[in-house]
Order: C-alpha cells, then structure tokens, then sequence
C-alpha cells in the first residue's frame, strides 16, 4: 500500500517538490504501478543469484596519474562560478 | 549511579596512492581549487569510474596491519545521498560485501578493540560557505579512503584516545596514508551511549560527526557523556540522532533537519566489476608487511630488556624502530643504543612530525660503529656520549673525533707506569688495601683514570695495580 | 549492398564529393526536420569541416575507409566535446560536454560526418519519443504517427534518409521499438560489447549503445566499428565474435531458430503473422524452428522497470543546478534551489521512475522489489541459457503493434510499459537482438521481428538477419523522404 507519505518521503529523498494538489493523484499512480511491479511476487524464488552481466571481476586501473583538466574546462559548464569555484548564490 | 561509556568509532582515512580511487586525477593535498579534476570526478554524465588497484592493495595492507580477514569476494555499492559536495549525487562505498572482515586494535591495558569490518570509498569534495554562499570545490572528490568500523568496545576517553592514536600509529607504519587530523587526512565519527555500571543493555546512542583532533574527541566525548548521564538523571532519554561538535563552547548541537532524510538506499553499482582476491596476492602482501609495532614493543621489551617506556617511544614511528633496529646490529647491549636514541638524538628532533621522519645527521650505521666502540672497551662512556653530539652536530663518523690514541685507551707499557705510579704515589692506599680494605683499590684505579684523562680500560688497570701490590 | 558500402564506392569513385554529399544532408534537414523532428541539434560547420578534410584525402589519391565521409548521427544521449547534449531534457538545457564519448571518438577517428544529435525521449524514458522536451520525432510512414522511442529520432532520420546510419541506446527497447516502428534495421548489441563511456546513463546494467541502419550489412559494418573495448569502461569487453560484416552471407542450412510461445501472447494479429510468415521463410532457407516455453518471460516487464528506475533514480541525482545544464532562477538556500531545478528540469515521465526507483531503494522496499528483481534477472539469463540450448536463434515480435498514433502512448503509462515486453527481456539477460523490418500492417505501417543471439553472439543473429533481408527485400522499403541515392 503506498500512502502520501510515502509519497512525500520518496519526493524529499528524490529532491523533487510534489505540490499538496497533486499528492493524492500521485500516490494513485505510483500503486498502480507498484501493483504491477508486484507481479514478480508470484515468481518462484530464485537460487540462480545475479552478480554481474558477464560475470566480471578484477578490472582495475593502474596508479598512475593522468593530468587534471584545466580549472577553465571544469567550470565551463556551471550555471554559475567564482573565483574558481561552483557556486550556489543565495539571493534570496 | 555510576554509568560507564560505551563507544565505537568510525575512521575514515585517506590513503596515499598517487591517484584518486577511479580517476587519474592526483591525491595531492590542497592546490589551486578545481585543479585536481577531470569528467570522472566532477561527476559528469557519461562518465564512468574504473577502479585503482592499488586503493585495494591499500586496503588489504590496512587489514593485515589489523589482523582482519581479507574476503575473498568484494564489490563495490552506492551510497544516495545528495549534497552539493558529492558530485554524482551517490558516494561509490562498499556495504553488502566489505573487502575486509574484523580484526582488532590492542590497547596497552590488554583491552582488544574488535572492528567490524574495513571497506574503501570516495571522498566529498569540499564546501566554503561566504556569507551565506556555497563555493564548491571537487579536488578532494574522488580521494580515496578507507573507512574503520569498529565494534562499541570501548569504555573510557582514555581508550579512545589510544584507540585513535593507535590506529595512527600502525596505519602510518604500514604506509597507507599520513593520517593527519588537522589535514583532514584521518577523520573520526564517534558513537557513544552510557549505561548503569554493571548493566549489559546498550543505552541509546548518539553519533558525534567529522572530528578533526584527538584533543576534540576527548572534549567532545566528555562533553556527551555528562550531557546523557544528566539527561537520564533527570528522566530523560536519549534520542538517536547525529550531532557536530562546536569546537568554540566546547559542546554538540544536532545536525537533523528536515532537509536530510536519511536512507541511503545502498545498492550494488553496475558500472563496476566484482573483486576477487586471490589468496596468492594475500600472501605476497603478507610477506611484504613490516614488522608490525605491536610485535617491534614485544621483542624490544623481552629480547633486548628495553624498558617497556623506552620501547615505546622507539615503536612510535616506524622510521624510528628502524633507526634502531639497523644500529643495534651485533651490539652487545641494545640498551646502550636505545639510551642514545632517546637520551641524545630524540633531543635534536623534538616536534612529533619530525620525529616521525627521523631525518638524522648520524646514520644508524655510524651510531653502530660508535656504540661497538665501546663494546670493545677502546672508548669509554663519557668519550662516547660527546662523541655522538660531535656527529650529531657534524654528521661526520665517530673516528673523525677519536684519535688513535685515544683508543684503546692507552697501551700496555704506559698502562703499566701509570699503575706504578699510582701505587708508588699511594702508598697509605696500598697499605689499606693490604689490610683488607678492598675498596681502597678504587682509589688507585681512580688515580689512573685521572692521570690517562678516563682512557685507561679500569678493570686492566686494576688487575694489574693488584698484581703489583703483591709484587712489593 | 548496404547505405554505407554504396556511399563509400560513390565517394571512392568520386561519383560525389563528400561536401556535395553533406550539402544534400544538411539541405534535406532543413527541408524534412521540421515536419520529421528527427534531429534536436544540426552541427553543419562540424560535418562540412570533416566533409572537406575527406575531400582533401581523395583528391590526395589516399585510400579512405568504409565508414570514412558517411553522414550519420548521434542520439542526443551521446557526449559530443563543445556539442550540446540534452538528453532532450530542460534539465541539460545548454550542456556541451567537455569530453567525447567512446563511440563517437572511435567513429571520429575514421571522419564519420556527423550531420547532428537525434531526438529521443527525455533521457532515453519513453516508448514513443513524446518525453522528448523538445516535442517527439514522427514515423517517416505516417508523420501521425509516432516514431517509437526512445531513439525516436534516430529511426527517423535513419528512415527518412536524413543520415545513412545513427547511434542509437537500448535499454528495454529503445533501439529495436523505433525501428521497428519506422521499418529499419536496429541492433542491441550484447551488453558489454560496446562501451557505455560517454552515454548519459538512465539504467547503467541495462543500456547499450547500437546501430540504427538501413540495412543488415549497414548495421554490421557499425556495429563492427564501435565494438572495441575501453578501459574507461569496466564492463566493456569489445565484441567477442570476430567481424560480424564478413560472416554475413555465411551457410544457414540446419540453424535452429527457436520461437517461444510466450511471446507471441497478446501480440496483434498482423505483427504474429508476420513473425510467423518470417519463420516460414526461414524454413524455405533451409533453417529449423522448434518451438519452446520460456514462462518466466512474463515476469520480465516489472523485472525490468524496477531495475531501470532503481538505477536510473541514482544516475539522475547529479542534476542539481551545480555543475551543468539547467538551474532555476528563484529559490531560498541551496537544498530550494536543488529541488526547485529538478521539479522544473525533469519532465513527469522521468519524474514518475526517479520516484518508482527511490521507492523500491528505500528502507522496508529494497528485498521486496529490488533484490527480488535481480534474484529474477538470475533466473531469467538461466532459462535464456537453457533455451540456448536447443535453438541457435530465437525469433519473436519486436513489438506487440505497430506504430501508434501520437499522443496515445502519454494517456497511460502501464499500457506503454506493456508494449516494451518483447524488447526487455535482452536488457535482462544482457543479449544481443536485432529488429528487421518483416511486413507491413493494413495501413502501411511497418512491423518488425527481432532475432535474439547467444551473449556475444552478433555475428550469428546479423547473419540470420541477412539472409531473410536478402529473401524477402521487399519488406525493406524506402520512405518518399530525404536524400536519394
């Protein structure tokens, strides 16, 4: 059963806003399609186990240091930045 | 009532490989802001991690030095969470399958400190807030670290305060990180609750964050305790939250808010591979660990008779035992070595930092050949001493300062004629000694000493005034 | 002979220049894209660049490669150094990454022409290409119709000849559904084969970079081309089967091609005749069909749609306004301005997994859904296994349907959901498939088939492939857009 606050604890988890208007119809759509996902309940369980596709272990790099990009690049995509920094502005 | 502590730690620790744990980007500490980063570490989309081998070589070396189980199988989780500092929103950490298993730290008091477990991680980047603004800066994101999870097994501040330095202590040793607290290097999360003396039942804990100084812990911890001991004096109850330390007053203050909804929501990361260690690999890392400090103490203290104090302060830094471990090489008393050690040359290094480099003018080498010197009775032990400020101070060998003469004190003919003289010049002491007073003979062995300036082998000069004193 | 090898001769033969080649593209673009919606970004000065540096080669006399001066495209979800790219989400509004992208460095390399980034539903969440925050790509067939997704834009370009080939990403469908709708060929390759460095991730153990293509041979020349291994990705292992182009053509004769009787339940009578048509076909090749069960199939849809959002509730974190793309303009303190940016970047169908995927994450959820699911997904690669057993090549529907018109696939999610079930269970076990265009329904629309292979087993699957393109090419038509060779 998802209740609201579910709802609300999932939206605050996820940093989304779900306005108050909204919850209700919301929380009916997420148990629509969590009944759905309840499905696989009615499956057998399992002993096959999953690890990985291809079963793969051990890929590692070796320590070995590759130059930094430039502080330029790093920032170049930043909504905002200063002194070389990102930065969050509080305006308000 | 009297309520005994309960604690356990987690440390985090930041290990000292050349790169980040899945970057190339450099480790090193500080730099100009946003310089040790590339796609990988500032998160971008697209961008996937591949993991350093060397952080897992790191993290076994870490186990062995605890005497934790290494698995055989690890993988590499995520860890949800947002905050400006992460950048992927998700920390890469290890729950389901750590790659160490227990272990435990020895206090001094025999108490075992038993550790749950030791997995690796990435570190945050780091946040400045200016009036009110948030600068981020992601050079430290991506370091890697392991983190020491230990079981609440510890009882007092005091043990705390060992617990931590001895973690230092040995993760140093082994050469997997600097651990300097007020670097950030090592960093500590203290759990703590109290219970009625006596009683088994753990009371509510609280979790102090981030602590940066073994001196904070203690303030911190004493700090708690008298707060929860008050708190359920009074009838009241401790609630489980996670609490920061105000380094100012001294006090903790709450860090919830309704911000942070705290569940991580772990889960296996797919874009890395299971870790497999080969037992071989174990071995081969087993065999390349030094002599451990716990085990340096114990045969300093039984094998060479050094006072558990002195042995102490020789197995603080592993330069340090190593210093002494190359100039005890086949002395006759290790003892001398560790007094000049502490006696004299601890004098030139004082600081902690310095004396964890032991950057010493005179090599171990040297001291050995000083200190065989004196073994061998060719020099005694004041010579010795003033010898070794002179190389202390110079760097130079011990012969550059001792003459040829001046060994072997002095040679068979003028120890000869200096005894005569003695003898001749003392004749009330002869006669004394002749009549039973065994200790005038000191009288005249201090007469030859004098006269060869302290050269001269005293117990060769006794035998030989008592030779001539029968010979009269 | 494939798109590429003609374009390829044309160029060789000087029958073209690659400037001229690239104008046609470039001019048709500007014609058809407003009607198709196929592209969300054009980088003409980019693709005359490498159009004019192909030139300078032939006119040099030097021998150029297959894919060399070929105009093609990139789904928007591939990093392009100083190219935007979106995802086709508000919430990457203006990002030009800073690096390329494995597949598109390799394709680089050998002066691919890329003509621009392809529409796709908003981070690659979607069935029909509508997520899309730039509006959906339309069905070359039918531009009522919706192109399929989520590398909407991808098939139609590749089918409104608007690129010779595209790149395009399948995580439960989204390379194969597309091109199924638009009557083109669309391989996932096997999960592992090609690297995922550089493509934006929705659900990082179910996506796979592949070919969209006109044909078999096309998508096998691609295919060859961008599955190398990377070690920037840790489960990338490059393709194990060795050149799948020149296997194709290779002797079916005795090929067992198995068809599980699960995935032909629910599907339209037009797409199960077709399908069934098509083994016929292959019975006439000289192949096998056995028919088998594959029951734990049916779990497959919510197997997949609680891994794809668990992941992909984790890989969408980032998107906090701090480092790039979108940030909103008015807000109190940064965890306001954090949630403020993701209410208004993200659209709701992307809004709706992030939260399914943090709710199956959460404390009290995780053995329920979660590790149940990947309990499942053991399971689900065992029975492919077993049934790999008896059967060298299965053979299913791609999609239950054909082509929708737009605007139905938005109304209700669950039944937009259902119609990825033939294309999730591959994700699942990390197989490869390849949709083929196999007929054609009452209105004209195409209906595609898929070919499921053995893990690494492209070369087999293209092959089959191959042979029933060259049995019945005429279901392979051409649409009345684009460049015309």
């Amino acid at each position: 059963m998802v209740t609201r606050e579910d709802v609300e604890n999932i939206a605050l988890l996820s940093k989304l806003f779900v306005p108050e208007n909204e919850l209700d119809s919301l929380t009916a759509s997420m148990q629509e399609i969590i009944d759905f996902a309840d499905a696989i309940n009615n499956a057998p369980s399992s002993e096959d186990g999953f690890d990985n596709i291809n079963n793969l272990s051990n890929v590692f790099r070796e320590d070995e240091v590759v130059p930094s990009y430039p502080v330029s690049e790093i920032l170049k995509n930043a909504p905002e930045q200063a002194e070389d920094h990102f930065l969050v502005r509080n305006r308000e | 009532m009297k309520y005994e502590l309960v604690s356990g730690f987690e440390t985090h620790i930041e290990l000292s490989t050349k790169t980040k744990i899945f970057c190339g980007c450099t480790t090193q500490f500080g730099g100009e802001p946003n310089t040790h980063c590339c796609p990988v570490c500032i998160g971008l989309p697209g961008t996937l991690p591949v993991l350093n081998r060397e952080v897992v070589r790191f993290a076994i070396r870490a186990g062995l030095a605890v005497h934790g189980k290494i698995a055989e199988i690890a993988k590499m989780d995520r860890k949800n969470y947002c905050y400006p500092d992460l950048a992927k929103a998700y920390q890469i950490s290890q729950l389901y399958a750590p790659l160490i298993i227990g272990g435990h730290i020895e206090l001094s008091n025999g108490r075992k400190i038993r550790l749950h477990h030791i997995h690796i991680e990435e570190d945050a980047g780091k946040l400045i807030h200016r009036h009110g603004d948030t600068y981020v800066d992601y050079n430290r994101g991506g370091v890697p670290l392991i983190e020491i999870v230990s079981e609440p097994d510890i009882r007092s501040i005091d043990e705390a305060k060992e617990y931590v330095e001895r973690l230092q202590q040995v993760m140093r040793w082994v050469g997997i990180s600097d651990c300097k607290m007020q670097e950030g290097s090592m960093r500590c999360d203290v759990n703590i609750s109290v219970r009625p003396q006596g009683t088994e039942a753990f009371g509510t804990r609280t979790e102090i964050k981030n602590m940066n100084s073994i001196a904070n812990i203690a303030r911190a911890m004493e700090y708690e305790y008298d707060r929860q001991v008050d708190l359920i004096e009074s009838g009241g109850k401790v609630i489980q939250e996670t609490l920061r330390f105000d380094d100012a007053t001294g006090t903790t203050s709450s860090m919830r808010s309704k911000e942070d909804a705290h569940d991580y929501r772990y889960f296996r990361d797919p874009d890395l591979v299971t870790i497999n260690i080969p037992r071989e690999e174990v071995d081969e890392l087993r065999a390349q660990m030094p002599e451990l400090p716990a085990d340096k103490l114990e045969r300093y203290t039984e094998e060479y008779q050094i006072p558990e104090k002195d042995a102490a302060l020789l197995t603080k830094y592993r330069r340090i035992s190593e210093y002494f471990d190359e100039a005890i090489e086949g002395v006759k008393s290790p003892k001398t070595v560790s007094n000049f050690i502490i006696g004299q040359i601890f004098r030139r290094v004082e600081t902690e930092s310095d004396k964890e480099v032991f950057n010493v003018a005179t090599s171990p080498q040297q001291l050995n050949e000083l200190v065989k010197l004196l073994d061998s009775g060719k020099i005694r032990n004041n010579l010795a001493k003033s010898t070794l400020e002179k190389m202390l101070d110079s760097g130079k060998k011990a012969t550059d300062f001792i003459s040829e003469s001046d060994m072997g004190g002095v040679d068979e003919n003028t120890l000869l004629a200096l005894c005569k003289a003695a003898v001749e010049g003392n004749l009330k002491a002869v006669e004394d000694y002749k009549n039973g007073k065994q200790k005038a003979i000191k009288a005249l062995v201090g007469n030859v000493m004098k006269n060869s300036r302290g050269k001269a082998d005293a117990m060769a000069a006794e035998a030989k005034i008592k030779k001539l004193i029968e010979e009269m | 002979m494939g798109y590429i090898a003609k374009i390829h001769n044309m160029l060789a033969q000087k029958e073209i220049s690659c400037a001229e080649l690239t104008k046609e593209y470039l001019n048709r673009i500007e014609s058809d894209n407003a009607a198709l919606k196929a592209y969300v970004c054009v980088t003409a000065d980019e693709a005359l660049k490498t159009a004019e540096a192909v030139d300078k080669k032939i006119a040099a006399g030097e021998e150029i490669g297959l894919l060399e001066g070929v105009p093609m495209s990139l789904k928007d979800n591939m990093s392009t150094k100083g190219i935007s790219t979106t995802c086709c989400s508000k919430i990457l509004t203006g990002y030009k990454p800073i690096y390329d992208a494995t597949v598109w460095e390799l394709l680089k390399a050998q002066n691919a022409v890329m003509l621009g980034k392809t529409n796709m539903d908003e981070f690659a969440m979607g069935s029909s290409c509508e997520t899309s925050y730039y509006g959906g790509a339309a069905n070359p067939f039918n531009t009522n119709h919706v192109s399929g997704g989520s590398s909407g834009g991808a098939a139609s370009a590749v089918s409104g000849n608007l690129a010779a080939y595209s790149l395009g990403s399948d995580t439960g469908g989204s390379i194969r559904q597309p091109a199924s709708f638009c009557g083109v060929v669309g391989l996932k390759p096997t999960y592992g084969a090609v690297s995922r460095y550089g493509l934006i991730a929705y659900a990082s153990s179910l996506d796979q970079i592949g070919p969209v293509a006109k044909t078999v041979e096309d998508a096998a020349i691609v295919f060859d081309a961008i599955s190398k291994p990377d070690k920037r990705d840790s489960t990338c292992l490059g393709a194990k089967g060795g050149d799948t182009f020149s296997q194709l053509g290779n002797d079916i004769k005795g090929m067992k091609i198995g068809i599980a009787r699960e995935y032909l339940d629910g599907v339209r009578d037009d797409v199960k005749e077709a399908v069934l048509a098509a083994s016929e076909v292959y019975k006439s090749l000289g192949a096998e069909i056995v028919y088998f069960d594959l029951p734990v199939i049916k779990y497959a849809l919510p197997v997949y749609y609680i891994i794809a959002c668990a992941e992909a509730s984790s890989n969408l974190g980032r998107y906090d306004g701090i480092r790039y793309g979108y940030k909103t303009e008015h807000y109190n303190g940064t965890h306001d301005m954090i949630c403020r940016t993701r209410s208004e970047g993200f659209g709701e169908e992307v809004k709706r997994r992030i939260l399914l995927g943090t709710y199956v994450l959460s404390a009290g959820y995780y053995d329920a859904y979660y590790k149940k699911a990947t309990d499942l997904r053991g399971t689900i690669i065992r029975a492919f296994n077993d049934a790999f057993a008896s059967c060298d090549v299965i053979l299913a529907p791609t999609v239950p349907m054909t082509a929708f018109e737009k605007g139905h696939a938005v109304s209700d999610p669950i039944e937009t959901y259902l119609t990825d079930i033939c294309t999730v269970p591959v994700n699942i076990a990390g197989l490869p498939g390849v949709s083929v265009p196999c007929g054609f329904n009452s209105k004209g629309m195409p209906i595609g088939m898929q070919l499921i292979g053995r893990s690494f087993g492209e070369a087999q699957i293209l092959n089959a492939a191959y042979h029933y393109q060259q049995a019945a090419p005429e279901n392979f038509k051409d649409t009345k857009w684009g460049v015309k060779l």
